[in-house]
């Protein structure tokens, strides 16, 4: 009888906990970017009395257990952080809720577009991502080269400061995948080639996207043997050591590369833009978002978390936690570009980035991609050859996808 | 029956209805895309090739390991427990520790060639194009050797004495004893290894996952990777069912013929 009570009892509690106090569940990327919001997450529930469980998910898994839960409609999460080439796909999946008010004017425009589908907002803009030029300018002083603002300076600073220093002029990472494409992006549309053109059709066998791929290997012969297997540490682990002078690299390793704790080369780093070469130089955008999954089952409370969240205050404190802000008055905060040296650099680079196309298809073509530019920068074909094979094949999937 | 038909025939059963299946209803049409992929022959290819290196030097290496601790007069207990170390790692956790150990620039193996006089700049392991093959492949045995050699060592020490004594009273060396004796009353126990490791090996997944990533280019994909890549990045659960399906016929065939074998000798 004591037994039966017992469970009752446990029973009875464990009802009313969960009645009075509701639980919000959220998936963010395992790594600075969700580990400030993981913070804010649970000094948001503090403040509204509502448990938080934050799920960490390391970038390669978020994609799959999110899109897996969306399709499902599982509702296992209830504020999902997503990378913003994921967004097209997770929302033809009908998978994200409209947002039921439009975001404010203070975001930069450039990090909400990637937010908006037919007209609606379904997500807001939590880290404004997008990539910088890193060089070291005691070595671009000392060897009197000018700043790195075109795509042929890079080349020839590279061989300069790879000739007379025992390290590498550039560094790169052209691993298949994510990896290769992100580092060639920025060279196809300063050479003024594009993976789609204006007809939707793929573009890559044109002239332009041939010379992107040619400098690309001019630059590789510059960098460390074995980079067409490098990913994003072993380049950041390259600047950091004093192994290499130049890299395309993500804000995300600024703070780094500033910490004399794990940087050698501490207040020797440059962040500029983009180098141009036939047309402007252009950052590829990678903002995390914040969405409600339509099968949430607190929505009310997963909205008023995300509002919460990208509001000034918080982008401030999630700045101040590593993150780079999506609203203009975060950076041009006095005392964050006090702060943040490199603040200046990443919203002139924010403002003027461009995200990768959006199709639904976009993580098969930047597979079928990454990969033909691995096997270009490995040796394993000709440029020619590459992009022929990554234009069939982005072909092949569009057909598919019709 | 009920298990059985819970954990294997309906999950089965799903796969090739899955795999049947596209937008429209019923279609071939993932099978017949499996004929005109690029991706999918080259991963097929690299993993037959993968699962036969591995297993050749898996096979000699836990071999003759077996046979030389099976030798020793003193220590073979804390000889065996030494060489399982690998073995009991997570293959995540082993292939982060051999990712680390393979970087060209600041990787101890370079490192340590390096000390001995090695020129090593154009040693990129994991990450060379020709290299890489050989960079898992070689992780692949450092992590299951100790496992055949469990095996092989377990079934050396089941065999009974009186042949061995009697091979020795004949005048016959220590190699035609291996050949003649030991191997052939071997043959059971190496049939059993061979085919649980060669299963194992045509399913590799996470060594390369983290490793490589299928690359540099599509330098070490495997089937699992590419099946894995298409189900859960690409969302086509359709082709990934069907490349399942004719990855279950051919590991099937290849476990069934070994254990034919098996069962004749037996």
């Amino acid at each position: 009888m004591r037994f039966v009570l017992s469970v009752a009892f446990i029973l009875l509690a464990a009802c009313s906990r969960s009645g009075a106090n509701k639980t919000l569940t959220i998936a963010v990327n395992a790594g600075v970017e969700g580990s400030a919001l993981k913070t804010a997450a649970h000094e948001w529930g503090e403040l509204r009395n509502t448990r938080i469980e934050v799920i960490e998910l390391p970038y390669a898994n978020l994609f799959e257990k999110e899109s897996l839960d969306l399709q499902s409609r599982t509702g296992a999460y209830d504020v999902i952080m997503l990378d913003d080439p994921w967004f097209p796909k997770l929302v033809a999946d009908s998978g994200l809720t409209p947002l039921p008010r439009s975001p404010d004017a203070d975001f930069l425009a450039s990090t909400l577009a990637v937010c908006r589908d037919a007209g609606n907002f379904y997500a807001l803009p939590y880290v404004g991502n997008s990539q910088l030029f890193f060089y070291r300018k005691d070595l671009f002083e000392k060897y009197k080269l000018s700043p790195p603002d075109r795509w042929q300076k890079v080349l020839e600073a590279a061989r300069t400061i790879g000739a007379g220093e025992k390290m590498y002029g550039y560094v790169m990472r052209a691993a298949p995948g994510n990896s290769a494409v992100a580092d060639f992006m920025p060279l196809l549309w300063a050479f003024g080639g594009d993976i789609f053109d204006a007809q939707g059709k793929p573009s890559l066998g044109s002239p332009e996207a041939l010379d992107a791929l040619r400098f690309m290997l001019e630059l590789g012969k510059v960098s460390p043997p074995g980079y067409a297997g490098f990913n994003a540490d072993e380049v950041s682990a390259h600047l950091l050591q004093g192994t290499a002078a130049m890299s395309i690299n993500w804000p995300a390793w600024i703070a780094a590369m500033d910490d004399p704790l794990k940087s050698k080369i501490s207040g020797k780093i440059e962040f500029a833009q983009m180098p141009s070469a036939r047309l402007p130089g252009v950052a590829e955008l990678g903002s995390w978002l914040l969405a409600v999954p339509a099968a949430s089952p607190h929505r009310d409370a997963a909205f008023d978390f995300i509002y919460w969240a990208t509001d000034a205050p918080q982008l401030t404190e999630a700045a101040l936690r590593g993150n780079p802000p999506t609203r203009r008055s975060v950076f041009l905060s006095p005392d964050l570009q006090k702060k943040f040296r490199a603040f200046p650099a990443q919203l002139a680079a924010l403002e003027g980035a461009r995200p990768r196309p959006r199709t639904k298809q976009w993580n098969e073509i930047e597979n079928a991609f990454g990969v033909a530019l691995s096997q270009a920068n490995s040796g394993a074909i000709t440029p020619e050859a590459a992009m022929q094979q990554a234009n069939e094949e982005i072909n092949a999937i569009v057909e598919r996808s019709k | 029956m009920l298990v059985l038909a819970a954990l294997s025939i309906y999950p089965l059963l799903y796969l090739v209805k899955v795999s049947l299946t596209g937008a429209h209803g019923f279609t071939l049409a993932h099978y017949a895309r499996l004929f005109q992929d690029r991706l999918f022959t080259v991963a097929a290819a690299q993993t037959l090739l993968y699962a036969l290196a591995a297993l050749t030097l898996e096979f000699f290496l836990g071999l003759a390991l077996a046979l030389l601790v099976d030798s020793l007069a003193h220590g073979r207990a804390l000889v065996r427990v030494s060489l399982l170390a690998p073995m009991l790692l997570p293959p995540v956790v082993a292939a982060v520790i051999w990712r680390l150990i393979y970087n060209p620039e600041f990787g101890v193996l370079n490192g340590m060639l390096r000390q001995f006089g090695f020129h090593t700049a154009n040693l990129t392991w994991a990450s060379g194009r020709t290299s890489a093959m050989l960079s898992v492949i070689l992780v692949d045995v450092w992590q299951w050797t100790p496992f055949m050699f469990l095996l092989l060592t377990a079934g050396l020490q089941a065999i009974p004495s009186e042949p061995l004594e009697a091979a020795r009273v004949d005048g016959a060396g220590y190699c035609r004893t291996l050949r003649d004796v030991i191997l052939p009353l071997l043959k059971p126990t190496i049939l059993l290894a061979l085919l649980l490791r060669s299963m194992d090996l045509l399913r590799i997944f996470d060594q390369i996952f983290i490793l490589t990533q299928g690359g540099p280019g599509s330098a070490t994909e495997t089937v699992s990777l590419y099946i894995y890549r298409t189900a859960f990045r690409f969302s086509n659960f359709g082709y990934a069912a069907a490349m399942s399906f004719v990855g279950l016929v051919i590991t099937t065939l290849a476990a069934r013929s070994l254990m034919r074998l098996m069962s004749r000798e037996s």
